[in-house]
């Protein structure tokens, strides 16, 4: 997987790198949007990330300019702005996504991977999905684990699918947030930890292995062996 | 019309405008045309009276000279005959003879001499009996069996008798009724076409103020990019639209400033925040001994909330600017409490909260979805935060003409007395807060920035109770059910 990283701090450069070597992306980076356009004509990349505030132009401009000049590649947007430009609101319509900073790097890579997952297009079977002994029934929204149907509420289902689809890999509380609830926000209580609580409660029943795990400061993830 | 169908027409200023012109018009022209015909009618009369009183003294000249002999009667017949045949422009009436004209003699016995004149002359000579009589000075004599009176002159002979000769006004006041018939109609004519020509012209001029008023009131609600629609004429009205649209430039610009200013704060403190709090991660996912993991998690979950509060910082003081850009969608806010409620209940059953919904149904407003997500959040945190256990919030959600109200209350202890009556201001937080008392600031900026109001009080039975105003999504209304749901957990 290679990926151009589009951002002028370098000290955001240098600590983006290695996590995203770790996760198995080819990392080549390009200060500002003259070097990022040169590198993108010179070799194809699956993903882009692109910061909005580069010192020669605007990062929307970049992305128009690369899409006019035939880079299809996904890009996933950093925003250091507050409010969420109209023309990112475009962007992520056309498939893009943003995220705005600072950042949970768990959430950095999640988006990425979504993006890919997205430019593949792979529908994998959407009936059922398997997590070691847990299993989810899509067509008769139910949970399973080893065999023995789970008590969930619509809202427990949706939030163990989420982390059925992701397993393996750490879900931030804002990720969550954004992607089972719907909504952006950072709330001042800890709202997100008491669902997970209690799915944990349902799901990692006694005598079994616990499958949720928290990442303290970090998010949850959903073991897969 | 009764006033609650009065056509929106009769409300225009255009219409009031052109009324009261009009009427001052109408009062105007009136008012001149009667003293005009004031002025006609007594020089008609002064000729008349000219010409009676000459005649009259011919008249009594000839009876005078005429020796009363057998021709007298004769003699001075003819004259008077003849005398009546003058009168100038007259106009025959009816056809049957001159009954315009009489003349008459009275002996000093009072009975009639000489009459000339339509008809027999007794009833004119009764009326003269009748009327005050000056030499003379020409009198109006109402004659029974003629509508229209006579003018009257009379001369006293030497013998005793006295002469009369009488003039009918009918064509005086067939001249003067002419002229009325055609003042009044051109009267009405340019009156009704006045109306219509100040109706016209000051309605358009005011629909272009009312251009202006509407799009200098989309203006105030959405972008401050548009600008108010400029004529090309040089008058007063293009003059304002400059004046608008000029001061509508310095605004831009100053607001453009704000968000030039916070933005770049907000990027200069974002990016710094965003390269620690990735290196933190960072060392977070290495090998780090227990305890000194829990400090990198404390440091990480406080530069959250750093930038939380950044946030929270920077939009309130540009909602307080009313510089805060909002994105409006249209939501439904009973569907978005739903979920918020699903979100929260968790953590308040836990702390041993319980929340109740009282909705009206689906009621869709016209908000900044963002920002109304993390006011709810706000809200519910804050319950959360500062209530005991084993309290209830109730949430009512109700919609009136224009505005959907959101009402959280409690049954806890409700604002502390030191800050009840300012909890909107920033930094103003209870005693026990943990919080950076920015909450309740961001909740009324926003719903403010929105054109809602929201109060804070609290209830007399005790407890906090907030309530906040949003704008309804204005087109087709949902066809709300009165039935009340209520979701009780």
């Amino acid at each position: 997987m290679r990926l151009l990283l589009v951002e002028d701090e370098i000290e955001i450069q240098s600590f983006l790198k290695k996590p995203l070597a770790d996760a198995g992306y080819e990392v080549d980076s390009a200060k500002d949007g003259r070097t990022a356009a040169q590198l993108a004509s010179h070799s194809k990349y699956d993903v882009l990330i692109v910061d909005l505030g580069l010192p020669d132009q605007d990062g929307i401009d970049l992305i128009l300019q690369l899409r006019r000049s035939g880079v299809s590649s996904p890009v996933l947007i950093l925003s250091a702005r507050r409010s969420v430009d109209d023309r990112v609101k475009g962007l992520e319509q056309g498939g893009d996504d943003y995220l705005t900073k600072p950042f949970a790097l768990a959430e950095l890579l999640a988006r990425l991977r979504n993006l890919l997952r997205r430019n593949l297009a792979s529908n994998e079977d959407a009936t059922r999905l398997r997590v070691l002994d847990l299993e989810l029934d899509f067509i008769r929204r139910r949970a399973l684990r080893a065999g023995e149907v789970l008590n969930l509420s619509p809202q427990e289902f949706v939030l163990l699918e989420y982390l059925c689809r992701h397993a393996g890999r750490v879900v931030t509380r804002s990720m969550l947030l954004s992607e089972v609830w719907g909504m952006r926000i950072v709330p001042d209580t800890n709202v997100v930890d008491v669902h997970i609580y209690r799915l944990r409660g349902k799901v990692d029943t006694e005598g079994r292995e616990p499958l949720i795990k928290t990442l303290r400061g970090i998010g949850y993830v959903l073991k897969d062996r | 019309m009764s006033s609650k169908t009065v056509n929106p027409i009769m409300r225009s200023a255009a219409w009031r405008i052109s009324l009261w012109a009009t009427l001052a018009f109408a009062i105007g022209t009136l008012l001149v045309f009667i003293m005009l015909h004031r002025f006609i009618a007594n020089d008609i009369q002064r000729r008349s009276d000219a010409w009676l009183s000459g005649e009259v003294e011919v008249l009594g000249d000839v009876a005078a000279r005429t020796p009363k002999d057998r021709l007298y009667h004769r003699v001075v017949g003819e004259v008077a005959e003849l005398a009546s045949r003058e009168v100038p422009n007259r106009l025959r009436s009816d056809g049957h003879g001159n009954d315009s004209v009489f003349f008459i003699q009275v002996g000093n016995d009072g009975e009639p001499k000489i009459w000339v004149g339509v008809g027999d002359g007794v009833p004119n000579l009764a009326a003269i009996r009748h009327s005050k009589v000056v030499p003379d000075v020409p009198y109006d004599l109402h004659v029974s069996g003629f509508n229209i009176p006579f003018r009257v002159v009379s001369v006293p002979i030497e013998d005793g008798s006295q002469i009369y000769l009488g003039l009918s006004e009918r064509d005086e006041l067939r001249v003067l009724r002419k002229l009325r018939i055609r003042f009044f109609s051109l009267w009405l004519l340019i009156v009704f076409f006045g109306f219509a020509v100040v109706f016209y012209a000051t309605r358009r001029m005011l629909g272009y103020v009312r251009e202006i008023t509407e799009a200098a009131s989309r203006i105030g609600e959405s972008d401050l990019r548009t600008r108010v629609p400029t004529n090309k004429r040089n008058d007063e009205i293009g003059h304002l639209a400059l004046t608008l649209n000029r001061m509508l430039d310095r605004i831009e610009s100053s607001m453009h400033q704000l968000h030039t200013i916070t933005d770049s704060l907000a990027h200069d403190l974002r990016s710094p925040l965003t390269a620690i709090r990735g290196k933190l991660e960072v060392a977070l996912s290495g090998d780090v001994k227990p305890e000194q993991g829990e400090s990198i998690v404390s440091a990480i979950e406080e530069l959250d909330r750093l930038t939380e509060f950044l946030n929270t910082s920077l939009d309130v003081a540009e909602a307080r600017a009313d510089a805060l850009k909002l994105s409006l969608v249209e939501l439904d806010l009973d569907e978005l409490i739903r979920v918020m409620i699903d979100l929260y209940e968790p953590s308040m059953s836990e702390k041993g909260l319980r929340v109740h919904l009282r909705s009206a149904g689906p009621t869709h407003v016209l908000v900044d979805a963002a920002l109304l997500h993390r006011v709810i959040a706000n809200l519910l945190d804050n319950e959360i935060k500062h209530l005991p256990a084993s309290c209830t919030v109730s949430i009512n959600l109700g919609e009136s003409e224009r505005v959907a109200t959101l009402t959280v209350e409690d049954d806890g202890p409700g604002f502390p007395p030191e800050i009840a009556s300012h909890v909107f201001e920033q930094r103003v937080k209870g005693g026990d807060s943990k919080g950076h008392g920015l909450g309740l600031a961001f909740v009324e900026a926003v719903v403010h920035a929105h054109g809602g109001v929201v109060t804070a009080a609290n209830a007399i039975e005790g407890g906090a109770k907030l309530s906040m105003t949003w704008p309804l999504a204005t087109q087709e209304k949902p066809e709300s059910l009165p039935s009340l749901t209520l979701a009780s957990r």
